[in-house]
C-alpha cells in the first residue's frame, strides 16, 4: 500500500497526459462504439425512410407534423456533417482501438498465461475432473497427444509439485477482427478517392451516328452506330442495346455492343447502358451553304408549350447565334388534343429557330417539315434526314474501386474466420491425486457464458476420457451472470438451479 | 412450362398444410399442458366446497415429434415448390415477392430444422414456423397474376449475381429470423422461468450463432449487390433506400454483436435488440412497397 502510494507521488500525471488518456479511453471504449453505431444507424433509418412515403404518412395523420416532414424530406442526410462527423468519428475509434487491441491479442497468442488457480477451476460454469492410477508425468504426454488430436495447442508449465496446463484452438482467428474492422475504414477511403479523383457522368447522351467527347483529360471519344431495344409480347422491355465505337485521341481502340448489365471498360473509364430516346436527324446550311449543323437533336428532354405532351429538343448554334426548338408529333393525341396546336403528322418534325444573346429579336420563324425534305426558315435551310434514336450512358471512372474490392474480401473473410473458427482455451491442472500414487486432472474452459463452448468442451472431455481410460466427473454450475436481469422468481430458481446441478455432479460415462 | 408453373403451386399449397400441422404441434408443444385439477372437501356440516386449480407441465414428446415430421414434410414440398418453379423459368425463383418469398420459407424451415437437430430444442418452431405461416398467408394473399412466370427486366439481367446476392439475402434473413424467435423464448425464459423451455443460456447462444451466420451474409449481400450495382448501374453504392435499409440492418446487428462483451448488456437487453433487428430485417424486405429508388421493380 506504502509503495503505491510512492508510484503515484513519483509519477505524477500531467493535465494534457489525463485529457489524452481519457480521450484514447474513450475511442477504445466498447461502450461508445456502441452508441456511435446506434447513432449512425439511426442516420441511416431517417435517410432511409426520406426515400419512401413513411414520412408524408405521418404528416397525413397528424397535419401539424408537415412541416417537420418538409424538412425531413429536404434533408440530405448521407451528406450533413452530423452523418459525416460520426462516420469520422467511428473510423478513429476503430483505429485506435485496433492500435489497442493489437499488442494485447498477440500477447495472448504469443505468450499466454499458463499459470492458473484451483480457484478459477472450481468456480468455472464446467470443469471435468480426472482421477486415474497413472503418475502425472505419464499423464501428462496422453493428456497432451490427446489435445493436439483435436487440433488444440498445449503449453505445460510446472509450478512445484503441480503442472499447469494451458490449451487453445483457432489462436489466429482472433486477429481476424482487425481485418474487418480495418476493411470499415478502406472501404471509406475507397469512396474518399473514387470521390475525389474518379469523375461521374450521369446522362451522357449520344445520338445515333453522332460522336461525343468524354472529357476530364480521357481524349476518349464515343460514337453510337446504332441503338436497339427489343420487346416482348406482352409489352414488357427484352433489351436495351447500343453499338457504340470508343476513341481514343481519335483512333478507334473498342467496339463493343452494351446492355444494361455488360458495360464497356476501357482502363478506368466503364460506359454504361442507362437510358435511351427518340431523336431528329437534322441539316442546316446558311445562305453561303455552310453547314452548321449535320447530327442528331435527342428529343423528350424538354416540352414546348405549343404542345406539352410531345416530346421536344433543344438545339444551340453559338456560330450562328441561335437556338433551334424542335419538336416531334404527339404520341398519344387522345391525351388533351386541346394542348396540341401544332397538329404533327407522323413523318413530320417542327423546327422554331430563336435567336440567342442579349440583341436577340422576339421573332421565332418555324416551319412543319417532312422527313426528307427541307424548309427556309429564317435565315436557314433546315432539313429533316431522318427520326433517329439516342442511347442514354452513364460513364463513371472511379480510382476507389480497387480499394473497394480488396476491403470487401478482407470484411467477408474477416467476419467468416472471427465466427466460424471461434477461439477456444482451456485451462488445468494436474497433480498427484490426494493420498495415492496416482494423478488427478482437472480442466475448465474459458466459456463463461458461452453455451457452445462449453458443449465443445464436454466433447473434449469424452474424447480425453477415452485417452487417459477414466471417466471424468463433469460438473456444472448454473451461470448466474443475468441475475441482475432476471424476475425475482426466476432468480429463486437460478440460485436453486446452482445449487443442486453443483451438489450433484454428474458423471458423463 | 405452365404444368411445371402448375405443379410449383400444388406443391407450395401441400407445403402449407404441413406448415399448419407443424405450427399447431410446435405450438403445443411449447406451451405445455395445463392440467385442470378439481379437488373436492366435505364439512362436518354436509356440504361439499370444490377448488379447480390449473397444472402446468411441458408439452407432449409426441407433439414435438409430429411437429417436426410435418416441419420436414413442409421443407420438402417448399423446395419441389421453387425447384419446379426454377425450372420453369429458367432461373432461381428471385425476381418479384411472390418467388423471393416462396424461396424465403423454405430457407427458413431448413436453417431452422439444422438448428433444431444441433441444439436438440423444439420449442423454438413455435415461433418459427409462425413466421413461416406468416409469409405463406403473405403468399396467399398477391395477386394470383403473380404465380406467373415473368420474363427478367433488363436491370434483373444478371442471373450468377441476382442468384447470390438474393439467396444470401434470403439466408440472411432465415438465420435473423431464428434468432429472433430464441430472443423471444429467452425473453419469456428470463421473465417466467419455465422449466420446459431451454436454458437461457442456450437461447442466448442459439440468438448468437443465427446472427454470427447472418452478419456476414448480410455483409455479403451488400458486397454483391454493389459488385451487381456497379456492373449495370455504375455506381457501387447510390445510397438508394433499399440498399440504406439493408444497411441499417447490419448496423443494428453490429450493435448487438458489440453489446454481448458489455457488462450489464448481454441477456435481456441484447435479446431486446434482436428484436429490433427483426423489425428491421422485415423493414428491408417488404421495403419494396414504399421505397422509392433503384430497387422499386422488385416490389410486386
Amino acid at each position: 500500500m506504502a509503495q503505491a502510494t510512492v508510484d503515484k507521488t513519483a509519477l505524477p500525471r500531467s493535465p494534457l497526459e489525463i485529457i489524452v488518456d481519457r480521450i484514447w479511453r474513450f475511442f477504445c471504449s466498447v461502450r461508445a462504439a456502441v452508441v456511435e453505431i446506434a447513432i449512425l444507424a439511426v442516420l441511416v433509418l431517417i435517410g432511409t425512410l426520406r426515400g419512401s412515403d413513411a414520412p408524408q404518412w405521418l404528416a397525413n395523420a397528424i397535419p401539424a407534423t408537415q412541416p417537420f416532414v418538409d424538412r425531413w424530406y429536404a434533408w440530405d442526410v448521407f451528406g450533413s456533417l452530423p452523418f459525416i462527423g460520426i462516420l469520422t468519428l467511428l473510423s478513429i475509434a476503430i483505429a485506435v482501438c485496433t492500435i489497442n487491441r493489437v499488442p494485447g491479442i498477440w500477447n495472448t497468442i504469443a505468450n499466454p498465461t499458463v499459470r492458473t488457480s484451483r480457484g478459477f477451476l472450481r468456480s468455472a460454469d464446467l470443469s471435468a475432473t480426472y482421477q486415474n492410477a497413472t503418475p502425472p508425468e505419464a499423464l501428462l504426454d496422453d493428456l497432451s497427444t490427446s489435445l493436439k488430436k483435436q487440433r488444440f495447442r498445449v503449453i505445460t508449465e510446472r509450478h512445484g509439485e503441480e503442472t499447469h496446463l494451458y490449451a487453445d484452438k483457432n489462436r489466429y482467428a482472433k486477429l481476424a477482427t482487425f481485418p474487418f474492422h480495418l476493411a470499415l475504414i478502406l472501404i471509406l477511403v475507397g469512396g474518399i478517392v473514387g470521390g475525389r479523383y474518379g469523375f461521374r457522368e450521369n446522362e451522357f447522351l449520344i445520338p445515333e451516328g453522332s460522336v461525343r467527347e468524354v472529357g476530364h483529360g480521357t481524349g476518349l471519344s464515343v460514337e453510337l452506330v446504332q441503338f436497339r431495344d427489343s420487346w416482348r409480347e406482352d409489352g414488357t422491355p427484352a433489351e436495351y442495346r447500343s453499338d457504340l465505337v470508343l476513341y481514343e485521341d481519335g483512333q478507334p481502340v473498342q467496339e463493343k455492343s452494351i446492355t444494361v448489365n455488360n458495360p464497356m471498360s476501357h482502363g478506368m473509364v466503364t460506359f454504361y447502358q442507362a437510358s435511351y430516346g427518340q431523336a431528329a436527324t437534322l441539316r442546316v446550311t446558311d445562305d453561303e451553304g455552310r453547314t452548321l449543323f449535320d447530327d442528331s437533336v435527342p428529343l423528350g428532354l424538354y416540352t414546348h408549350a405549343n404542345n406539352p405532351d410531345a416530346p421536344a429538343g433543344v438545339q444551340v448554334l453559338p456560330q450562328a447565334g441561335v437556338q433551334l426548338n424542335v419538336i416531334a408529333p404527339d404520341n398519344n393525341r387522345a391525351n388533351a388534343p386541346e394542348l396540341d396546336t401544332l397538329n404533327l403528322r407522323s413523318g413530320q418534325m417542327y423546327v422554331q429557330v430563336r435567336e440567342i444573346g442579349p440583341n436577340a429579336s422576339d421573332e421565332r420563324p418555324s416551319a412543319a417539315i417532312n422527313m426528307g425534305e427541307t424548309a427556309r426558315i429564317g435565315n436557314f435551310n433546315v432539313e429533316f434526314v431522318r427520326e433517329s434514336r439516342f442511347t442514354l450512358l452513364q460513364v463513371a471512372s472511379n480510382p476507389g474501386i480497387p480499394i473497394f474490392w480488396v476491403a470487401s474480401l478482407l470484411l467477408v473473410a474477416g467476419l467468416a474466420i472471427t465466427f466460424y473458427f471461434p477461439n477456444r482455451r482451456i485451462r488445468g491442472i494436474l497433480s498427484m491425486a490426494p493420498g495415492s500414487s496416482g494423478s488427478q486432472l482437472e480442466l475448465a474452459p474459458l466459456a463463461k457464458r458461452d453455451w457452445s463452448a462449453k458443449r465443445e468442451f464436454k466433447i473434449v472431455a469424452e474424447k480425453l476420457a477415452d485417452t487417459l481410460q477414466t471417466s471424468p466427473m463433469i460438473t456444472e454450475r448454473a451461470s448466474v451472470s443475468d441475475t441482475s436481469e432476471v424476475s425475482a422468481e426466476g432468480r429463486a430458481s437460478a440460485a436453486n438451479d446452482s445449487r443442486s446441478t453443483s451438489v450433484a455432479s454428474k458423471e458423463v460415462r | 412450362m405452365e404444368t411445371l408453373v402448375k405443379l410449383s403451386f400444388y406443391c407450395f399449397t401441400a407445403g402449407s398444410i404441413a406448415l399448419i400441422g407443424a405450427w399447431l404441434c410446435y405450438l403445443g408443444y411449447a406451451v405445455g399442458r395445463v392440467r385442470l385439477r378439481r379437488s373436492a372437501m366435505a364439512t362436518a356440516e354436509g356440504p361439499t366446497i370444490s377448488a379447480t386449480t390449473a397444472e402446468f407441465g411441458p408439452g407432449s414428446y409426441s407433439l414435438g415429434r409430429f411437429g417436426s415430421l410435418l416441419a420436414w414434410f413442409a421443407v420438402v414440398f417448399q423446395g419441389l415448390a421453387i425447384l419446379f418453379r426454377s425450372i420453369a423459368a429458367e432461373r432461381g425463383p428471385y425476381s418479384n415477392m411472390y418467388e423471393f418469398s416462396l424461396a424465403f420459407i423454405f430457407v427458413l424451415l431448413l436453417i431452422y430444422m439444422l438448428f433444431e437437430r444441433f441444439y436438440q430444442v423444439k420449442q423454438l418452431g413455435a415461433i418459427v414456423m409462425t413466421i413461416a405461416l406468416a409469409m405463406a398467408v403473405y403468399i396467399w394473399s398477391l395477386p394470383a397474376s403473380m404465380r406467373e412466370v415473368d420474363a427478367l427486366n433488363p436491370a434483373l439481367q444478371n442471373r450468377p449475381l441476382m442468384t447470390l446476392h438474393v439467396s444470401t439475402a434470403i439466408l440472411a434473413y432465415a438465420t435473423f429470423a431464428v434468432s429472433f424467435a430464441a430472443a423471444v423464448l429467452f425473453l419469456i425464459q428470463i421473465k417466467k422461468n419455465v422449466s420446459w423451455l431451454p436454458s437461457a443460456e442456450m437461447l442466448d447462444d442459439i440468438g448468437f450463432r443465427a446472427v454470427t451466420f447472418g452478419f456476414p451474409m448480410l455483409a455479403l449481400v451488400l458486397i454483391l449487390g454493389s459488385i451487381w450495382a456497379h456492373q449495370a448501374w455504375g455506381a457501387y453504392w447510390q445510397w438508394d433506400p433499399k440498399e440504406t435499409a439493408a444497411l441499417f440492418t447490419w448496423l443494428v446487428y453490429g450493435v448487438y454483436l458489440h453489446t454481448r462483451s458489455l457488462r450489464g448488456w448481454r441477456g435481456t437487453r441484447s435479446a431486446v435488440i434482436l428484436l429490433i433487428g427483426f423489425a428491421a430485417v422485415v423493414f428491408t424486405y417488404y421495403g419494396n412497397y414504399f421505397f422509392g429508388g433503384m430497387h422499386a421493380y422488385g416490389g410486386v
